[in-house]
C-alpha cells in the first residue's frame, strides 16, 4: 500500500494537548481529523494554558474565559478559623500576619524567589526538551542559547532552582515558614496527583511545576473553559462517537487509523494524545517496537491516587476554594496509607466551589487514594468510607454545610480512569517526578515527541511538559519540522 | 606563639588526617588539632569492655578511595584489610536469602528465590559497575560552579557535559535516573524478590532520613556501590583491628611524612583578621599560627561555632543553617559469649565471617521509616551486622565474639528527647528484633553499648550525629556541597579551608573529601 500524502493528519483524543496540536496543525494549513475518544474534559478545566498558546490560537476571541478563585486557598485552623490566601499580596501577608509575623514577613521574599525560579521552568517549557545527548548542530546551539537565558535570570534564581527540585517540598518549605496552615497549602500542590508525601525527594520539583503560569503569590491554577473552547473552535474535523481500535502501520510507516467501528481513516500521520501505554502497546502493533522500548513504556510510574467528589448545594459554601489538609503530616499521613496500596485513613482534598447557572457545586479533588489497591478491589464500602471521611472534615472546615448538601457523585480512581482515559487512573500519564521529566520523559527515546515508527507522534500529558497545551504544541511543531 | 605552620588542620578524623598526609607529603609544615584525647573521629576502635574491642562508630572498609590507600601505603602502616563473603538476609518464615561474592554460589541462591531475579542479577551488577566508573571521575573533581561567568568556571562545566555526553544515551539515562528515582522504584524495575528488593534498597537509606520509596535514595544506593577494594567494585571489608586501624594508618603516614598530631587541643575559634583566617585559638587560650586553617568539622560546626558569624555573608550563613543533618543511625556494640544461632542457617558456617542484613522487604524499611519521620525509634529497625571476632579473633577473647550492629531509624529528633532510658529501650528493641531470627542472642549478651546520634554527636563532634556530616541527598551533593559558590574546599573566609564529609563528595569512610582539599590547596598555592 502506498502512502496517502493528501490523506489528513489524525488526532487521537480530543483533551486539551491534542486539541492544541490539532489546531496548530490545522492553522499551518493541514488537514486535520480529531477522533474524540469519547472521554470526558471537565478534568482539564484546571488546566492553565500558556498565554502564548492562548494568542497564538486566538482562543479569547473564541470565547476563552477564565475563573480565578480568590482566596486561591482558605485552610482550615485546629485552633478554629481559617487561613485565607488572597490573590492580592498584601491581603495575604495581613492574612498571615494574624498567625505569624514572621511568616508574613518571609511571604513577599519567598513568593519572589520561587516566582524566578519558576520562570525559568516556564521557558524550559515552551521549547521541545533539550537533549543532551543529541549531537545535531542546532539542538545544540539551542541548548547553548537556552543555558545563557537561564544563567541571564541571575546567580539566586539558578541556585534555588537546582536547590528546590531535588528537594522534599517538605523540607523546602520548613525553611521560610512556621505556620502549619500556610505550609500544607503550599505543599499540596508539590504532591498533587502523585502518591507521594511531602517529606518525598522532587516534590519541590512538582510545587514549581505547578506554580508556572501562575501570578507571584499563587499556587493554583485558574479555572478556564480551554477544553470547550478548543473542541469549537473551528479548523478540524472532529469525529465525536468513533473510538479507535488500531494504528495501521505498513511497511514501517503509520498508513491508518482504523475506528471500532470497521472505518479505516487514512493518515499522512497519526498524533495520538493517549497515554503512551495505550498508543505504543495496544494501539500498535508491537511486532514494529523495539522490546527495550516496550520494557521502558511498561516502566513508565503513573500510579493513579486521586478519587472525585461532586457535590451539590443549595447554597453557597462559604469558601472559593478550600485545603482540607491542616498541616504537612495530615498530607503524609494521607500518603503513608497509599504507600501501602490502601485508602488514607484521613484523605486530604481541594474543594473548589463551582457556581453555574445559580446552581452551587464543590468540585473535590481527594488523595491519596490509590487506583490499585493492594489485596482488594474498589467497592461502595471503600466509596462510602473516602465519601464520609471528606464530609466530616468539610463539616468541621465549614459548619453547617452538611444540611445543604443535596446530592454526593463518587468516582473512584477507577471510575476516573474510564471516565478520562486515564492510564491507570493518573492525570499526567507519566506521573511528574524529576526521573520523568525533560529528555526523561516519558522515556527517553520518545521525548522529542516523535515514536520509533514514521508517522507515529505522541501528544498527551505524558510528554514534555505535562498537561497543558505545550505537550501538543510541540509534538505539532515535531511533525512540522519532520521530512515528509 | 612560637610555631608556625603552614596548615592548621582542625580534627583528626580519617579526613582531617588525609589531608594532613598529603600536605606533608608535599613538604609542608602541618598540625593536626584534634580535641579528644584520641585521633580517628568516627573510624575509631576501642576495647569498650575488657578484651573486647570495637569500631565504635563506622565499622567496614570500602568506599576508602584505593589512590589513598596506594599513595600513602597505608598497608605499610598497618591498614590489612580482610574481605566480608557474603550478605545473608534471614527472613520472617525461617528462609534466608544469601548473596555471596562466589558467583556461581550466588546465583544458585538468588535462582532459589527467582529465576528471574538470578537473571537480572547479572545484568544490574553490570549495570551499577559502569555507573560506578561514570561517577568515579566526579568524585575527584572540583564541582564546577554552574552559575559563574569566569571562563574557568564555564570551562569547568563544559568538561562536565563533556564527560556526560561520553557516556552515550544509556548510561547517561541511567545516571539520571539513579540520581533522582527512589530506589524502591529503581529495583522494582529489575527485580521481583521482596529480600533482595529490601536488601538492596537498604544501601540507599543509609544516613539519611528518608525512606527507600522516597526519590533520591537510589543515588545512595550507587555510592554505597563504589567501594572498591584492591581494584574489585563493589567489595566489603573488614580492618584488622577494626576501624581505628583505618585512622591509626592514615596517622601513622601523616607522621611519617612530617605532619605533627596533637591530641586533646580543643578548638576554640578560628581567628580571622581582615577577612582572612591566620590561626587558631585553643580553649586554653593557646594561639596557634597558620598560613591557612584547614577545618575537618562539619558545615555547622566549622561556620557556626568556630568562625564569627560575622565575619561571614549573610546569605552564606543562611544556606549553612538549612543544611540538613538529621541524624538516623546508631549502633548498637554487643559481647557475646557465643555466636549467634540464626533459625535459617544453624550452627557456625561461613556465613559467620560475612554480613547479615534485617531486610525482608522494602516494605519492612518502609515501615521502619514511617515511625522515624514522625518522631519515634523504628520499633522493627533495619539492621546491617557484622562479627568482627570471626574474621579477626583478636578482637575477642577466646571462644567469646564481638558483634557490630548498625542499626537505623534512631532519629536524632526523638519526641521528647534521648534519654538513658531511651537509649537502652533502643538497645532491647534492636536485640529483640534480631533474636527473631537468632534466638539465642537472648542469652549471649554479655556487655553492650548503645550509640545513638545525640552520642555521636557528643562523642565525635559531627551535628545531629549524622554519619555524613550531612544528608547524601541531591540537593546537598556535587556543587550544592555545603553551599553553591562554596563548593571546592575554599570558604568566604580567605585561607579557610574545609576538608570534611561535609564537602563534595561525602560521606562514609572514603577519604575523597581530604584528598581533593590537599590536592586544591597545593594546586592552587594556597600555602
Amino acid at each position: 500500500m502506498s502512502r496517502d500524502t493528501n490523506a489528513p493528519i489524525v488526532v487521537i483524543g480530543a483533551n486539551v494537548d491534542a486539541l492544541v496540536a490539532a489546531h496548530r496543525l490545522s492553522m499551518q494549513g493541514r488537514s486535520v481529523v480529531v477522533v474524540d475518544q469519547g472521554f470526558a474534559t471537565d478534568a482539564e478545566a484546571g488546566t492553565t494554558l500558556a498565554p502564548a498558546i492562548v494568542d497564538a490560537l486566538r482562543l479569547r476571541e473564541h470565547g476563552l474565559v477564565t475563573t480565578a478563585p480568590d482566596p486561591w486557598a482558605s485552610v482550615p485552623l485546629a485552633e478554629g478559623g481559617r487561613l485565607d490566601l488572597y490573590r492580592d499580596m498584601n491581603r495575604t501577608v495581613a492574612s498571615i500576619a494574624r498567625l505569624s509575623p514572621r511568616d508574613a514577613k518571609q511571604w513577599p521574599v519567598f513568593c519572589a524567589r520561587v516566582h524566578a525560579a519558576a520562570q525559568i521552568l516556564a521557558q524550559v517549557y515552551a521549547a521541545p526538551p533539550p537533549d543532551p545527548m543529541t549531537n545535531d548542530r542546532a539542538a545544540l546551539w539551542r541548548m547553548a542559547r537556552l543555558a545563557l537565558d537561564v544563567r541571564r535570570r541571575g546567580r539566586q534564581a539558578v541556585v534555588d532552582l537546582l536547590r528546590f527540585t531535588p528537594m522534599p517540598v517538605a523540607d523546602l518549605l520548613d525553611d521560610w515558614f512556621e505556620t502549619p496552615a500556610l505550609k500544607a497549602a503550599l505543599a499540596a500542590s508539590g504532591v498533587r496527583d502523585l502518591a507521594y508525601g511531602p517529606r518525598a525527594g522532587g516534590t519541590g520539583f512538582v510545587m514549581l511545576h505547578h506554580h508556572v503560569g501562575c501570578a507571584p503569590g499563587v499556587f493554583r491554577e485558574v479555572c478556564s473553559n480551554a477544553a470547550d473552547v478548543l473542541r469549537a473552535r473551528p479548523g478540524i474535523d472532529l469525529r465525536t462517537g468513533a473510538r479507535v481500535a488500531a494504528i495501521e502501520v505498513h511497511a514501517g510507516r503509520v498508513a491508518a487509523v482504523r475506528l471500532h467501528d470497521g472505518e479505516t481513516l487514512p493518515a499522512a500521520a497519526v498524533l495520538s494524545g493517549l497515554d503512551v501505554h495505550t498508543t505504543l502497546s495496544r494501539l500498535v502493533d508491537t511486532k514494529w517496537l523495539d522490546p527495550e522500548l516496550l520494557r521502558a513504556v511498561r516502566h513508565v510510574r503513573g500510579r493513579g491516587v486521586v478519587a472525585r467528589l461532586s457535590i451539590g448545594l443549595d447554597r453557597a459554601p462559604g469558601f472559593a476554594h478550600l485545603v482540607g489538609a491542616g498541616s504537612m503530616d495530615d498530607l503524609q499521613r494521607s500518603a503513608d496509607d497509599a504507600k501501602f496500596g490502601r485508602v488514607a485513613s484521613h484523605p486530604w482534598f481541594e474543594a473548589t466551589h463551582v457556581e453555574s447557572s445559580g446552581e452551587h457545586r464543590l468540585d473535590v479533588h481527594v488523595q491519596h487514594v490509590p487506583h490499585t489497591l493492594r489485596g482488594a478491589q474498589w467497592s461502595g464500602e471503600l466509596a462510602k468510607m473516602v465519601e464520609d471521611a471528606v464530609r466530616s472534615r468539610l463539616e468541621v472546615a465549614a459548619l453547617g454545610i452538611g444540611a445543604s448538601i443535596r446530592a454526593v457523585a463518587f468516582a473512584s480512581p477507577v471510575d476516573l480512569a474510564e471516565r478520562f482515559g486515564w492510564h491507570d487512573g493518573q492525570s499526567n500519564d507519566a506521573e511528574l517526578t524529576l526521573d520523568q521529566a525533560l529528555w526523561m520523559r516519558p522515556v527517553p527515546t520518545l521525548a522529542q515527541y516523535a515514536a520509533p515508527i514514521a508517522g507515529l507522534y505522541l501528544c498527551g500529558p505524558g510528554m514534555h511538559p505535562g498537561r497543558g497545551g505545550w505537550a501538543g504544541w510541540h509534538a505539532a511543531g515535531a511533525v512540522l519540522t519532520n521530512p515528509g | 606563639m612560637s610555631t608556625r605552620y603552614d596548615a592548621i588542620i582542625i580534627g583528626g578524623g580519617h579526613n582531617g588526617l588525609v589531608a594532613a598526609a598529603y600536605l606533608a607529603r608535599a613538604g609542608r609544615k602541618v598540625v593536626v588539632l584534634e580535641r579528644r584525647e584520641r585521633i580517628g573521629g568516627a573510624a575509631w576502635s576501642e576495647q569498650v569492655f575488657p578484651g573486647y574491642t570495637f569500631s565504635v562508630f563506622s565499622y567496614v572498609v570500602s568506599l576508602l578511595r584505593p589512590e589513598i590507600i596506594q599513595e600513602l601505603e597505608l598497608p605499610r602502616h598497618g591498614l590489612q584489610v580482610l574481605p566480608l563473603e557474603s550478605t545473608i538476609t534471614p527472613l520472617p518464615n525461617g528462609d534466608y536469602l544469601g548473596q555471596w561474592n562466589d558467583h556461581d554460589q550466588n546465583r544458585r541462591e538468588i535462582a532459589r528465590h527467582s529465576v528471574r531475579d538470578a537473571e537480572a542479577y547479572d545484568e544490574f551488577g553490570r549495570m551499577l559497575h559502569l555507573m560506578a566508573r561514570a561517577v568515579k571521575p566526579l568524585l575527584a573533581m572540583m564541582p564546577p560552579d554552574p552559575v559563574s561567568w569566569d571562563p574557568r568556571e564555564l570551562l569547568g562545566m563544559a568538561k562536565l557535559a563533556r564527560h556526560f555526553r561520553d557516556l552515550g544515551p544509556a548510561q547517561f539515562h541511567t545516571l539520571h535516573k539513579l540520581l533522582t528515582m527512589s530506589s524502591a522504584d529503581f529495583l522494582d524495575e529489575w527485580f521481583e524478590g521482596d529480600a533482595l528488593k529490601g536488601t538492596k534498597s537498604a544501601s540507599g537509606i543509609i544516613g539519611t532520613l528518608h525512606g527507600p520509596r522516597s526519590p533520591g535514595t537510589a543515588y545512595v544506593l550507587l555510592h554505597h556501590y563504589m567501594g572498591e577494594l584492591d581494584g574489585v567494585f563493589r567489595a566489603w571489608g573488614f580492618a584488622r583491628g577494626g576501624n581505628g586501624a583505618v585512622s591509626a594508618a592514615i596517622a601513622s603516614a601523616a607522621q611519617a611524612f612530617g605532619a605533627e598530631i596533637r591530641t586533646n587541643a580543643p578548638v576554640a575559634q578560628v581567628l580571622v583578621r581582615n577577612g582572612a583566617a591566620h590561626g587558631v585559638v585553643l580553649d586554653n587560650g593557646d594561639e596557634i599560627a597558620g598560613r591557612i586553617v584547614v577545618s575537618g568539622a562539619d558545615p555547622r560546626r566549622t561556620f557556626l561555632q568556630l568562625v564569627d558569624r560575622r565575619a561571614l555573608p549573610g546569605d552564606f550563613v543562611e544556606t549553612i543553617e538549612r543544611f540538613r543533618f538529621r541524624g538516623t543511625s546508631a549502633k548498637v556494640n554487643l559481647a557475646l559469649d557465643a555466636l549467634p544461632d540464626f533459625t535459617c542457617l544453624p550452627g557456625p558456617g561461613p556465613h559467620h565471617r560475612g554480613a547479615f542484613s534485617i531486610s525482608p522487604s522494602v516494605d519492612y524499611l518502609e515501615r521502619a521509616y514511617d515511625q522515624a519521620k514522625y518522631g519515634a525509634f523504628s520499633s522493627a529497625p533495619y539492621m546491617d551486622i557484622i562479627l568482627p571476632s570471626a574474621l579477626d579473633p583478636g578482637m575477642a577473647p577466646p571462644g567469646k565474639h564481638v558483634m557490630s550492629i548498625f542499626a537505623q531509624y534512631a532519629p536524632y529528633h526523638l519526641e521528647g528527647g534521648w534519654t538513658d532510658a531511651r537509649r537502652e529501650a533502643f538497645g532491647d528493641t534492636v536485640i529483640d528484633t534480631l533474636a527473631q531470627y537468632a534466638p539465642n542472642m537472648r542469652n549471649i549478651v554479655r556487655h553492650r553499648q548503645v550509640v545513638v546520634p545525640p552520642d555521636i554527636e557528643r562523642m565525635v563532634g559531627i551535628s545531629e550525629g549524622n554519619i555524613f556530616h550531612g544528608e547524601l541527598t541531591l540537593q546537598q551533593m556535587f556543587f550544592l556541597r555545603p553551599t553553591p559558590q562554596w563548593a571546592r574546599y575554599r570558604t568566604p573566609i580567605a585561607g579557610l579551608w574545609q576538608c570534611g564529609s561535609g564537602t563534595h563528595p561525602g560521606g562514609g569512610v572514603m577519604g575523597a573529601p581530604g584528598y581533593n582539599a590537599a590536592h586544591a590547596m597545593l594546586r592552587e598555592r594556597a600555602l
